[in-house]
């Protein structure tokens, strides 16, 4: 297991030197007068080609955590690097279109859009190249059991564990370095859940990337390589 | 190009909304496109009636400027009496002839006032005598007009007054030749080719009151009835004698030296805006302008367009408010589409998408409805601008003719004498009472310009608004 210290960005780069790392990383939401501390002091660095597991109670700030290491959010204090560069300096919106998907809870799909087409605008928007994107995303979709009749419905069409499985494929079909995903497995069954943990970990284990998970669920916490709790604003490994 | 395809995607997507907002962009367009097609159309009928109607600029003795010149005193002629005008305050044929060829002039006519006594051989036509109280000494006379072509004459014109007998006035005519009026005629048994002998009507001391032989060259008839009660035989239509400038400056007891004494002469020029060029011909031909000053009578070019320019400036107006209205009215809307969408705003944003293309999308989106919206306006906006248009000129044109016949009973107080009839040496206009409306590409281009000028305003000031946050507050925020 990788520790929590952090890194000089100057230094150079070895071949097992962290793809993501949070350094002294705080997190305050203020609503009027009052200050709330969701994040304090988290600092971890994450390797590419692992699978990891963020678990926690509810409200222990672990979707803010994703939100802040996938660039969707800034830090109050601290930084969030990228292979060593600071992702602020990096720009969010590059950060976040070139180099990491997110799977939401909420699952976000766009509503007006099939399933083929949801995961081919995330394609061009992150500059996958190619003209076979159309292809890759029936590839994707199919591997994540959609059938083909499902895949040119409608979203909203779509039952939850489909909508899920939409949205996990538009997150691989990204093809970036970092894939986060909050609770992915929430709205499926058992059988379901366990092909896409199997994919996240061929993602990881196969194809060099690196995957972090917010989960509930200790069968998706036992399958990754590593597992971390975040409570009372703290980010410690388990056990 | 994603935007392009996701903007596509989205308006087939959602129909509904897109076929709202092509029907609200639709009835903007046709507004604006109607104001557009009113102001052109007006502005064309305008231009049109400037070519038909022209201008009638008129050149007449100003008292004052002849005082003010000091131009009035220690000439030949009255000068030296302080209750005539000099010759300095004469205004010469032969100058306004000069002035006639100018360019700008597309006709010029003049006229002379005079007036003569009866003699022996010619009597007054008096119907009902004076009462034995009334003096009669300064109105018992002939009103004698001199004339260059009598026909051009706005009683001759519009039918008060026509020939029966004989020739008119023309520029050929001598200054011994006259026209009298068929009861004048009847009264002392004329017929044309006659000789008959008038008097000097004057009653200025000094001025020579002799007698002068004219020849009957046309006899006329007014259609003005004989009231049946007494009217100073002056101001009776019967007693009109028309002759040449010569002759009327003769009895007038005017000078006729330089081709006789005006009273004032008109110039109809091919375009109200050529009055300056007017002025320095006029100035070329040795008018001194202090002294006969010259001003347009555009009265029957207002006529003619005061309605259609009430009209278009109602339709100005409109398209002023019609654009705001618009504007603001689709900033609304697209404002709630875009607050209703904030969930896709976010999830693209999260995506990595950059906030020009997403604002780009939202654009392209109201840009496609308005571009359907301007095609369909370019369709139906022709009948429903006639359908305003005139509506709303027919109402002008109404007011107006209220106002003409409230004007018509109003006494001419710049007139002392109540003799003048101003505008008399133009013939009569109807206002115009159509629009002749064209839909041509420059309105298209205009209504085309303003419709994507609202649709951007409308999607970027609401739109600028919601991506200021970040994506995590869009996706995680419920407003």
């Amino acid at each position: 297991m990788t520790t929590s210290a952090t890194t000089d960005t100057n230094a150079p780069r070895g071949k097992n030197a962290p793809i993501l790392e949070l350094a002294d990383v705080n997190r305050t939401y203020s609503t009027g007068n009052r200050r709330r501390i969701v994040l304090k002091s988290v600092s971890y660095a994450f390797q590419a080609g692992r699978m990891y597991a963020i678990v926690g109670p509810s409200g222990s700030g672990k979707t803010t955590l994703l939100s802040l290491a996938s660039g969707l959010d800034a830090p109050t204090s601290g930084s969030v690097r990228f292979q060593g560069r600071d992702v602020a300096q990096l720009g969010l919106g590059t950060y976040r279109n070139r180099h990491v998907a997110t799977v939401f809870q909420s699952l976000n799909l766009l509503t007006y859009m099939n399933a083929v087409q949801n995961v081919t605008s995330a394609m061009e928007i992150t500059g996958v190249r190619g003209g076979r994107r159309k292809q890759r995303a029936n590839e994707l979709l199919a591997l994540l059991g959609i059938e083909p009749d499902d895949r040119t419905r409608r979203t909203l069409q779509l039952s939850g564990g489909q909508q899920q499985r939409v949205a996990i494929a538009r997150a691989l079909a990204c093809e970036v370095d970092i894939l986060f995903a909050d609770e992915p497995t929430g709205a499926l069954d058992h059988e379901t859940a366990a092909g896409i943990i199997k994919v996240f970990q061929k993602l990881a284990h196969d194809d060099g990337k690196c995957v972090i998970v917010v989960t509930h669920s200790r069968e998706v916490a036992a399958a990754c390589d590593e597992t971390l709790v975040l409570k009372r604003g703290k980010l410690m490994p388990q056990g | 190009m994603n935007l392009f395809k996701r903007a596509w995607w989205r308006l087939i997507g959602a129909p509904g909304k897109s076929l709202m907002l092509v029907g609200l962009f639709f009835v903007i367009c046709s507004l604006v496109l109607s104001g557009f097609l009113i102001q052109s159309a007006a502005a064309r009928a305008a231009d049109s009636a400037k070519k038909h109607v022209g201008a009638v600029a008129t050149m007449q003795l100003d008292v004052n400027g002849l005082l003010a010149s000091g131009k009035n005193g220690g000439s030949e002629g009255g000068g030296q009496n302080p209750r005539t005008i000099g010759s300095a305050g004469d205004l010469k044929r032969d100058l306004v002839d000069k002035i006639c060829q100018s360019s700008v002039v597309a006709d010029c006519n003049y006229t002379a006032d005079g007036a003569a006594f009866p003699t022996k051989s010619t009597t007054l036509y008096q119907p009902v005598p004076a009462p034995a109280s009334q003096d009669t000494l300064g109105t018992d006379l002939f009103k004698v007009d001199g004339v260059r072509k009598l026909d051009e004459l706005s009683d001759f014109r519009n039918g008060d007054s026509k020939m029966i007998a004989g020739k008119g006035i023309g520029p050929d005519t001598k200054k011994n030749e006259i026209v009298v009026e068929e009861r004048v005629a009847e009264e002392n048994k004329l017929r044309v080719g006659d000789k008959v002998k008038l008097k000097i009507g004057s009653l200025m001391p000094g001025v020579d009151t002799s007698e002068h032989e004219f020849e009957v060259i046309g006899i006329y008839k007014n259609s003005t009835a004989d009231t049946g009660q007494y009217v100073p035989a002056m101001m009776a239509p019967a007693n009109q004698v028309y002759t040449n400038i010569e002759g009327a400056s003769l009895l007038g007891g005017k000078t006729t030296d330089g081709g006789g004494t005006l009273k004032s002469a008109t110039f109809t020029l091919n375009d109200p805006n050529d009055l300056d060029q007017l002025k320095e011909d006029s100035k070329k031909a040795g008018a001194d302008l202090q002294i006969f000053p010259i001003s347009v009578n555009d009265k029957q070019y207002k006529t003619l367009v005061g309605p259609i320019t009430k009209t278009a400036s109602f339709a100005t107006v409109t398209v002023w408010l019609v654009a705001v209205a618009g504007t603001i009215i689709l900033a609304l809307v697209v404002a709630s589409n875009l607050r209703e969408r904030r969930g896709e705003l976010g999830i693209l944003l999260s995506l990595g998408e950059k906030k020009p293309k997403l604002l780009g999308q939202h654009l392209v989106e109201v840009v496609a409805c308005a571009v359907i919206a301007i095609a369909l306006a370019g369709l139906g906006s022709q009948f429903l601008s006639e359908a305003i248009g005139n509506k709303l000129l027919t109402g002008e044109i109404d007011s107006a003719s209220k106002e003409a016949e409230n004007d018509s009973l109003q006494p001419d107080y710049s007139d002392p004498s109540g003799m003048s009839r101003q505008g008399d040496d133009q013939p009569k206009a109807d206002p115009i009472d159509s629009l002749d409306v064209h839909l041509g590409p420059a309105d298209i281009a205009k209504v085309g310009a303003t419709g994507l000028g609202i649709a951007a305003l409308a999607t970027l000031v609401p739109g600028a608004r919601v991506l200021r946050l970040n994506p995590r507050d869009i996706l995680t925020k419920g407003d």
